[in-house]
C-alpha cells in the first residue's frame, strides 16, 4: 500500500487519569478506505483513544499527523473542523431540530444577509443522504426518528464537513439485525468514498464481516494490529485477554426445585398482555425476543417499575404488590436494568457505595452501616468480575464503562435474593469477564435462585438457560426446554 | 482497608471538601482581618454573640442541608419561623407551661412540612415553586392573624427566656451547644446510616434509587418533614431571643441559609454536600455580617460584599470541578 494512503497516525500517545495509565505509548495507522475495527476489553483504552480523537479528552504526549501534518485538537468543534468525526454512543442531535439542521449544525448554509437557505440547506442533505443510499426526509424532526436513522444523520453530518476520518463506538449496539445490515452497507459506502473508518466493537462476528484490519488493546497498550484475512478468533481473543478463553457458558446440571416466583396474567396499558409463567428455585429462565416484543417492560413490571394494570404476582406463594420497587426489593427481588444510564449508577457515590445501593441493609443493624462489612464484601466482587479500581472509593464516575456495567452487576449480585432478573447482563462487556458472569449466574442458580435471564444473544440465550421463554408482541409465544431449543424454532417463536 | 474507608472516602474524594479547605482557609482570614481591623470583635461578648446568632441559621441550615441533599429545596423556613411562634407564644401565654406550647409549635412545623412534601412528590410539582407559594401564603397568614403587631411573651417563663438567651459560664450560649448535638447526630446520619446513604442516593438520581428499591417520594417527604422540624427548633430559639411571636421573624432568613449551605458546597442539584461545609458557610455569612457591622460598613456594602462574595465562591468551586 502506498504511503499517501495513510490519513491518520498516532504516535506514542499516553494519557493518564488520576488512578489509571488510560493509554500508554500507542501507536496507529489508518489508511484511505479502511475499516479498521478497535476492539479490546473494557478498560483497555479505545474509548480514550477515540476521545482524544474527538477532541473531547488532551492527550498528555504523544503526535497526531493527520494527512501528514501534525494536530492539536482542542475541542469536538476542532477536530471535526479538520475531518474527524465520531459518532458516540449517545448521540450528539437536537431532538428538536430537523434532519437538515443536524446536519448542518456547525454552519448552516446562509444567503446574503445571514438569513438561513433552507432550501440549500434541505438540498445539499438531500444530495448527501442519497450518497449513502439513505431515504430520509430532511424536514423530519430528529426525535421522530429511530436510533438506526439518527446514527445516519450523524454519519451525514461528517460527511457535510467532508470529514476524512469517521470513528464509530459501538454503532450496532442498539440495533436491530436489519438495521445492522443497512448500517454495513453504509459503512462500505463511506470505505468506497475513500473515508478511513475506526469502528469500536465488542462483537468478533462484525469484525471480521465487516473490517479490513482488527487492532487490539489491552491494558492501555496496543498489543496487536493485523490484516482481518490473516487472522481468527482465537487469535483476537487471545490478544484481547492475555490468555486463551475455554469455558464459555458453563451451565452444570442444576436441580429444578419449588416454584419461587409465580406472574398471572400480567398486563401493562402499553406492551404486557396477560403474560403468565412461573421460575422455580435453581432455575435459569432465558427470556428472549425481538425489539418491541415486551421483554424488558415484562421485567419492569415484574420489579414495579412501571405500572401494571392486571396481573398478579406471587412470591413463594406470597403476593407480591405491583408497582412498587421498594416493596419488590424488600421480598427479594432483584433486576439490573437495561438502562444502564438512566437507572444504573448515581455518579457523584463511590464505586462501593454504588454496589451496596440495594443491599446496605444487609450490612446495617439499626440503621447504622457496618464499614467493615460493607468494605470486605464490596471487595469480594471487584476481585470476581476483574473491577479495575484504583479503590473502593474512588468515584464510580471515573471508571470506564465496562467496569461500570460490572459495578451495576455486582449491585445485585452480592444482595441477599429469591428472584434475580438479568435484562442483557452481557452488554457492553468484555469476552474475559462475560465468563466470569456466566459462571455467576450458574452458581445463582445452584444456590437456589429464580434466575431470569433476558438476552437478545442467541448464543447466550442457550447457553444459560435452563428453559426459554420466547415473547412476541407482549405474550409468551414459545416455550422451550434446554435441550430441545434450537435457534430457529426461537426466532420462528419470537416472529409469530 | 480500614474501617470506615467507604464512608470517609466518599468525604475525601467529593469535591465540596476540596472546597472546604479554601472555605476554612477563607474563615481564618475573615477571621483575622476582622480581628486586625475591629478592637470590638475579639471580645468574649461579642464572639458569643455571633456564636448565638450563627447557632440559630445552623440548626435550620442543617434540615435544608438534608433536603437540598436528597435534590428538593424548601424556601418557605423563614416564613415558617413567623407562623410556628404563633402557636408557640399564645398556648405558653394561655398555659403558663413552656413545653405546651412547645408542642404545638413542632406540630405547626411538621404539618408545613408533610403540606410542603406531600405538593412536590405527590403532585410533582418543582419544589421552589411550592414553597415560594408557601412563603408568600405564610407570611400573608401571620400578617392575617396578628394584625402586624407582635404577640409578646407574658408567661414570663424562665426556660422560654433562658434557651434563646442563656450562656453557660456567661459565655456559650445554649442556643450553641443544642446547634452542635444537632450537627453531630446528623453528621452521623449522613455519614454512617442507611438513611443518609438512602438521601444521597435519591438525590443524585432519583431514577437509580428507585430502581434499587428505595421510594424515593417518601425519602424526600421525610427531608422534608426534617427541614420543618429543625427550621421550627430554631424558630423557637428565635422566638425566644425576641421574647415574642413576631410577625417579621425570619424575614429573608430563608435566603440565608440556602447561601450560606450552597457557599458551603452542598449542590442545589442533589446529592451532594456535607454539614461540615455547611457549618463553615454559615460560620462565613455569620462573621462578614458581624465583622462589617462592627466596623460601621453600611449595610448597602454588607449585602454587596455578602453577594459578592457567595457568587465568588460557587464560581471557584465550580471552575476547580473543571479542571479535576
Amino acid at each position: 500500500m502506498n504511503e499517501n494512503d495513510v490519513i491518520l497516525e498516532v504516535r506514542k500517545i499516553n494519557k493518564e487519569f488520576p488512578g489509571v495509565k488510560a493509554l500508554n505509548g500507542v501507536d496507529l495507522i489508518l489508511r484511505r478506505g479502511e475499516v479498521q475495527a478497535l476492539v479490546g476489553e473494557n478498560g483497555a483504552g479505545k474509548s480514550t483513544l477515540i476521545k482524544i480523537l474527538a477532541g473531547v479528552y488532551r492527550k498528555d504526549a504523544g503526535e497526531i499527523l493527520f494527512e501528514g501534518t501534525p494536530l492539536e485538537l482542542h475541542s469536538a468543534h476542532d477536530s471535526l473542523q479538520r475531518g474527524i468525526k465520531v459518532v458516540f454512543q449517545e448521540l450528539a442531535l437536537v431532538p428538536q431540530l430537523s434532519v437538515a439542521e443536524n446536519v448542518f449544525l456547525e454552519s448552516f448554509p446562509l444567503k446574503r444577509g445571514g438569513a438561513i437557505d433552507w432550501r440549500a440547506m434541505n438540498g445539499k442533505t438531500q444530495e448527501i443522504l442519497s450518497s449513502i443510499n439513505l431515504d430520509l426526509n430532511p424536514s423530519r424532526k430528529v426525535s421522530s426518528l429511530t436510533i438506526s436513522q439518527q446514527q445516519m444523520v450523524e454519519i451525514a453530518r461528517a460527511l457535510s464537513h467532508e470529514a476524512k476520518v469517521v470513528i464509530m463506538d459501538e454503532p450496532t449496539s442498539a440495533l436491530t439485525p436489519n438495521e445492522v445490515r443497512s448500517l454495513f452497507e453504509v459503512i462500505r459506502r463511506l470505505k468506497a468514498l475513500g473515508i478511513g473508518i475506526l469502528y469500536v466493537t465488542h462483537k468478533l462476528e462484525e469484525v471480521f464481516e465487516l473490517c479490513d484490519r482488527v487492532t487490539v488493546f489491552r491494558d492501555g497498550q496496543l498489543v496487536s494490529s493485523r490484516a482481518v484475512p490473516e487472522t481468527n478468533t482465537n487469535e483476537v481473543v487471545t490478544d484481547m485477554v492475555g490468555r486463551a478463553i475455554t469455558t464459555l457458558f458453563p451451565r452444570t446440571h442444576s436441580v429444578r426445585g419449588e416454584p419461587v416466583l409465580t406472574v398471572r396474567g400480567l398486563s401493562t396499558d402499553k406492551k404486557l398482555k396477560g403474560v403468565s409463567f412461573e421460575v422455580h428455585a435453581g432455575e435459569v429462565v432465558g427470556i428472549f425476543g425481538l425489539l418491541g416484543a415486551g421483554r424488558t417492560e415484562l421485567a419492569r413490571a415484574i420489579f414495579g417499575l412501571d405500572p401494571a394494570i392486571a396481573g398478579e404476582l406471587e412470591l413463594r406463594g406470597r403476593k407480591l404488590r405491583l408497582g412498587s420497587t421498594s416493596h419488590s426489593a424488600h421480598a427479594g427481588l432483584g433486576l439490573l436494568t437495561e438502562d444502564r444510564k438512566g437507572e444504573g449508577l448515581v455518579l457523584q457515590m463511590s464505586v462501593a457505595q454504588n454496589m451496596t445501593l440495594p443491599s446496605v441493609r444487609e450490612f446495617a443493624r439499626f440503621g447504622l452501616i457496618r464499614a467493615k462489612e460493607e468494605n470486605s464484601r464490596s471487595q469480594e466482587y471487584v476481585q470476581r468480575l476483574a473491577i479495575k479500581t484504583p479503590s473502593l472509593r474512588h468515584k464510580v464516575e471515573y471508571l470506564s464503562g465496562g467496569n461500570q456495567q460490572k459495578v451495576l452487576l455486582a449491585r445485585w449480585l452480592m444482595k441477599k435474593l429469591e428472584v434475580i432478573i438479568l435484562d442483557e447482563p452481557t452488554r457492553g462487556i468484555d469476552v474475559g469477564a462475560k465468563a466470569e458472569i456466566h459462571k455467576l449466574i450458574d452458581e445463582l442458580a445452584m444456590a437456589g435462585l429464580a434466575v431470569m435471564v433476558l438476552t437478545s444473544e442467541m448464543p447466550e440465550l442457550l447457553g444459560v438457560s435452563d428453559r426459554i421463554l420466547v415473547m412476541s408482541g407482549g405474550r409468551i409465544t414459545g416455550e422451550f426446554g434446554r435441550e430441545e431449543a434450537t435457534q430457529e424454532k426461537i426466532l420462528a417463536a419470537a416472529i409469530a | 482497608m480500614s474501617q470506615n474507608a467507604v464512608n470517609r472516602g466518599t468525604a475525601r474524594l467529593s469535591l465540596a471538601r476540596f472546597g472546604e479547605l479554601g472555605l476554612l482557609a477563607v474563615l481564618v482570614a475573615l477571621f483575622l482581618v476582622f480581628t486586625f481591623s475591629s478592637k470590638y470583635f475579639f471580645t468574649p461578648k461579642n464572639l458569643s454573640n455571633v456564636l448565638g446568632q450563627i447557632s440559630l441559621t445552623m440548626v435550620s441550615a442543617v434540615g435544608l442541608s438534608l433536603l437540598v441533599i436528597s435534590g428538593e429545596v424548601d424556601i418557605s423556613i423563614g416564613s415558617l419561623q413567623a407562623v410556628v411562634a404563633l402557636p408557640l407564644v399564645l398556648v405558653m401565654n394561655a398555659t403558663g407551661s413552656f413545653w405546651l406550647g412547645v408542642l404545638p409549635a413542632l406540630a405547626v412545623g411538621v404539618l408545613i412540612g408533610i403540606i410542603n412534601g406531600l405538593l412536590v412528590t405527590r403532585l410533582k410539582i418543582n419544589s421552589l415553586i411550592v414553597t415560594l407559594g408557601m412563603y408568600y401564603l405564610l407570611r400573608g397568614f401571620v400578617y392575617l392573624v396578628t394584625g402586624k403587631v407582635p404577640i409578646s411573651d407574658q408567661s414570663g417563663k424562665d426556660l422560654f427566656f433562658m434557651v434563646g438567651n442563656g450562656k453557660l459560664f456567661r459565655f456559650l450560649p445554649y442556643m450553641a451547644l443544642l446547634m452542635i448535638v444537632i450537627v453531630v447526630v446528623f453528621m452521623y446520619v449522613l455519614r454512617h446510616t442507611t438513611y443518609g446513604r438512602r438521601l444521597y442516593a435519591v438525590g443524585g438520581s432519583p431514577e437509580v434509587a428507585r430502581a434499587v428499591g428505595i421510594n424515593p417520594e417518601r425519602l424526600k417527604l421525610s427531608a422534608f418533614i426534617l427541614c420543618s422540624l429543625l427550621s421550627t427548633v430554631s424558630a423557637i430559639l428565635l422566638a425566644s431571643r425576641l421574647s415574642s411571636a413576631n410577625h417579621m421573624a425570619g424575614q429573608g432568613f430563608e435566603f440565608q441559609v440556602v447561601a450560606a449551605i450552597v457557599l458551603g458546597g452542598v449542590s442545589l442539584a442533589g446529592g451532594v454536600g456535607n454539614l461540615l461545609g455547611a457549618l463553615i458557610g454559615v460560620l462565613i455569612l455569620g462573621l462578614i455580617q458581624n465583622g462589617l457591622s462592627l466596623m460601621n460598613v453600611g449595610t448597602q456594602y454588607q449585602l454587596v460584599i455578602t453577594g459578592a462574595i457567595i457568587i465568588l465562591a460557587v464560581a471557584v468551586d465550580e471552575l476547580k470541578k473543571r479542571h479535576g
